[in-house]
């Protein structure tokens, strides 16, 4: 396959989020009918911005644009004459006839109780077919909790893909908006995939699994950028682009770079690559969005759809409306089949390369700015049910949690007290240590037999005199749930000499940068003997010889987690934490010889 | 002292934005400046200006059109 696809979406939403505060300040203020007037405008602008470009769209009606005859007649117009999707969102709900209706400002659908999710549902779905005949194919919203999407397909069973999440949107959006901006959906795929029952984020294993839609990301969002900064800056959204000020003299040619950075990973996932681009209203208002003015922010919006239409000029880019991808979609891709990306710095300059993982069992990612360390771990094995919104007594964290986040709990660890979460592995040599952290290097990527090898090019450490070459590779084998991780000695000044090596994993769980109760978690060992810490902050360490595992067993995310060493001679070891440092190690120690390499895995598993 | 209100273009703090926070300022008619609801900056158009231009450092490759991923 060579395929580069692209979505393109459209929402009249009559009432903008933004558009609607923006209006009530300063300046007098807009009415409601004016502001109807200037957000269809931009919905009929955006139209016609693509169809100049030969392009189709996915028109995602809202509820207030289903009693607006105009709105309505556009979409039937633009169906009939260039073949776009007639689709329906959950965003957009805010108007006057909701408020009316369900007596609140809420306006996000995953944070509704159930029963105002399946009212509001039924309303949109039953309003859309007494408006257009039909129900929809596709729908969406910022994010679709599992028990949201299990409810439109037993009642709408036609629905076959939706918008469902928005990548690493979470604590970094919520500061980014000085702590008013409620998306709290970390933790799921970048890329198109099927979600399971049980929770959104985590893909379907097999059909049993299988929430019958595919979901796609809320626009493509830069896999480096966006794990450190705000993710709202860096997607392909040209304004989005825009309020990062990442453009110079009206130009922004990052915008781009990112579009063929995300058609480079057709290399990584058996020729085919995705590309999402939805941009609301409220973004192309007469106002202007913050410091850039309408000029700018139209000029964003024209040119960046020329440049997808000069790559599918050339033959590079296919786009399909929401439906047509869905079954596109289920076409080429197994259940297990991994998405992989192998991403590197387009913005900052640095070099610094990241591989993202995810499968049904996990999504992982590798830095290798950092030597190989697994800087973020989210266990979709464990299938983490987390029904969300009022009622559920999570009214509003839709994250997937992690095991591993080095931005929100610290990473390699670089002050004296305490431990971060992160995977790496540590050298000892006549008491003197090194750990891979420190080691900046690149990694290439094969795929042979069913796994997906991310091979890094070898680092040196020197230790006490000892230079020594090590080399790290990483095996993803699809459907085992697991990572096999081998560290080499390729080369020692002294080859006679042996070193000590301590490959370990800081561990905790969570959905933010605070601590959540750690009481209770499981720590094991296993080897000559079995040994068992329940967490209870004391600084424990637990250890056996000639050791086969090292276990945790989190309860609050029904996750087991093991670090299992390839061979015997090893010790196995977990290490409780404390108060000031509430995390856990799992970690094998052995030595190693010049030529010598040392095997582990990585397994997560359901705990229940 | 008379209410703040907003300016020409909506501009947010550029001390804020280079701490991740996009925070609108209000504009001081008397005063003819800037200022931020949450953090002490206070500053003129031209300043503002100046400084969200410098809170581009970081973007090494804002200028750069890049071909290879590899």
């Amino acid at each position: 396959m060579d395929k580069f696809i692209l979505n393109i979406l459209h929402r009249p939403e009559m009432v903008p989020e933004y558009a609607q505060n923006a209006a009530g300040k300063g300046d007098g203020g807009a009415s409601e009918s004016g502001i109807y007037k200037e957000s269809l405008d931009i919905f009929k602008l955006q139209q016609q911005i693509a169809h100049e470009n030969g392009f189709k769209t996915t028109i995602q009606m809202t509820y207030s644009s289903l009693f607006n005859d105009e709105a309505v007649s556009i979409a039937k117009e633009h169906h009939e004459k260039y073949g776009d999707e007639i689709s329906l969102t959950l965003l957009g709900l805010p108007c006057k006839e909701f408020r009316e209706k369900y007596k609140t400002h809420d306006f996000c659908i995953w944070m509704f109780s159930m029963d105002d999710k399946k009212a509001v549902v039924d309303d949109v779905f039953g309003k859309f077919h007494e408006r257009f005949g039909f129900y929809p194919l596709s729908t969406g919203s910022y994010y679709m909790d599992a028990d949201l999407i299990g409810y439109i397909k037993r009642q709408y069973p036609m629905v076959k893909c939706a918008v469902a999440t928005c990548w690493e949107e979470g604590p970094k959006a919520y500061h980014t908006c000085n702590n008013s901006w409620y998306t709290f959906l970390d933790g799921g795929p970048w890329n198109p995939w099927i979600p399971s029952k049980q929770n959104t984020h985590a893909p379907a294993a097999d059909e049993n699994e299988d929430s019958g839609i595919v979901a796609v990301p809320h626009i493509s969002r830069d896999l480096l950028a966006c794990f450190d900064g705000n993710g709202s800056n860096f997607g392909t959204h040209p304004q989005n682009v825009l309020r990062g000020m990442i453009y110079k003299d009206g130009r922004f040619p990052y915008l781009y770079n990112l579009i063929d950075q995300y058609r480079s990973l057709k290399k990584y996932n058996r020729g085919y690559a995705y590309n999402m681009m939805f941009v609301g209203p409220g973004w192309m208002n007469k106002k202007g969005r913050w410091e850039a003015p309408y000029e700018l922010l139209v000029k964003s919006y024209r040119d960046c759809m020329a440049y997808y239409a000069g790559l599918r000029d050339r033959g590079e880019l296919q786009d399909m409306t929401m439906s047509e991808f869905a079954d596109f979609y289920r076409s080429c891709h197994t259940y297990k089949q991994p998405e992989c990306a192998l991403w590197k710095d387009i913005l900052y300059g640095s070099q610094k390369q990241l591989f993202w993982y995810a499968d049904p069992y996990m999504r992982t990612c590798v830095d290798m700015n950092q030597g190989g360390a697994i800087v973020d771990l989210r266990p979709y094995a464990a299938k983490v049910r987390r029904p969300v919104g009022i009622g559920t007594g999570n009214v509003y964290d839709a994250s997937y949690p992690f095991l591993i986040q080095s931005m929100y709990r610290a990473g390699y660890f670089t002050h004296y007290a305490g431990k971060g979460t992160i995977k790496s592995c540590k050298f000892t040599y006549k008491g003197e240590e090194a750990d891979l952290c420190l080691c900046r290097t690149k990694a290439g990527f094969s795929e042979e037999e069913g796994c997906r090898i991310l091979t890094l090019d070898p680092v040196e450490i020197e230790l006490s005199g000892l230079k020594v070459k090590i080399q790290s590779v990483f095996t993803f084998k699809e459907g085992s749930s697991e990572i096999k991780i081998t560290r080499r000695v390729l080369e020692m000044s002294d080859p006679s000499c042996e070193i000590g090596f301590d490959e370990y994993m800081t561990a905790c769980y969570g959905t933010t940068e605070y601590p959540e109760d750690m009481n209770g978690i499981k720590l094991i060992t296993r080897g000559e003997k079995t040994e068992e810490i329940v967490y209870a902050y004391r600084d424990r360490e637990a250890c056996s010889a000639n050791g086969t595992s090292a276990e945790a067993v989190i309860t609050p995310v029904n996750t087991k987690v093991s670090v299992l060493p390839g061979t015997r001679g090893c010790s196995s070891y977990a290490h409780e934490g404390y108060a000031f440092s509430p995390m856990f190690t799992l970690g094998l120690r052995g030595t190693l010889k010049n030529g010598g390499e040392v095997t582990s895995w990585l397994r997560l598993e359901k705990a229940d | 002292m008379a209410q703040a209100g907003k300016g020409r273009l909506n501009y947010r703090c550029p001390s804020c934005f280079m701490r991740d926070l996009d925070i609108d300022m209000f504009y001081d008619k008397e005063k003819k400046e800037y200022y931020c609801i949450r953090c002490p900056f206070t500053g003129t158009e031209e300043e503002v200006v100046k400084l969200n231009e410098m809170a581009k450092f970081r973007y090494k490759n804002i200028s750069d059109r890049i071909t290879d991923f590899d």
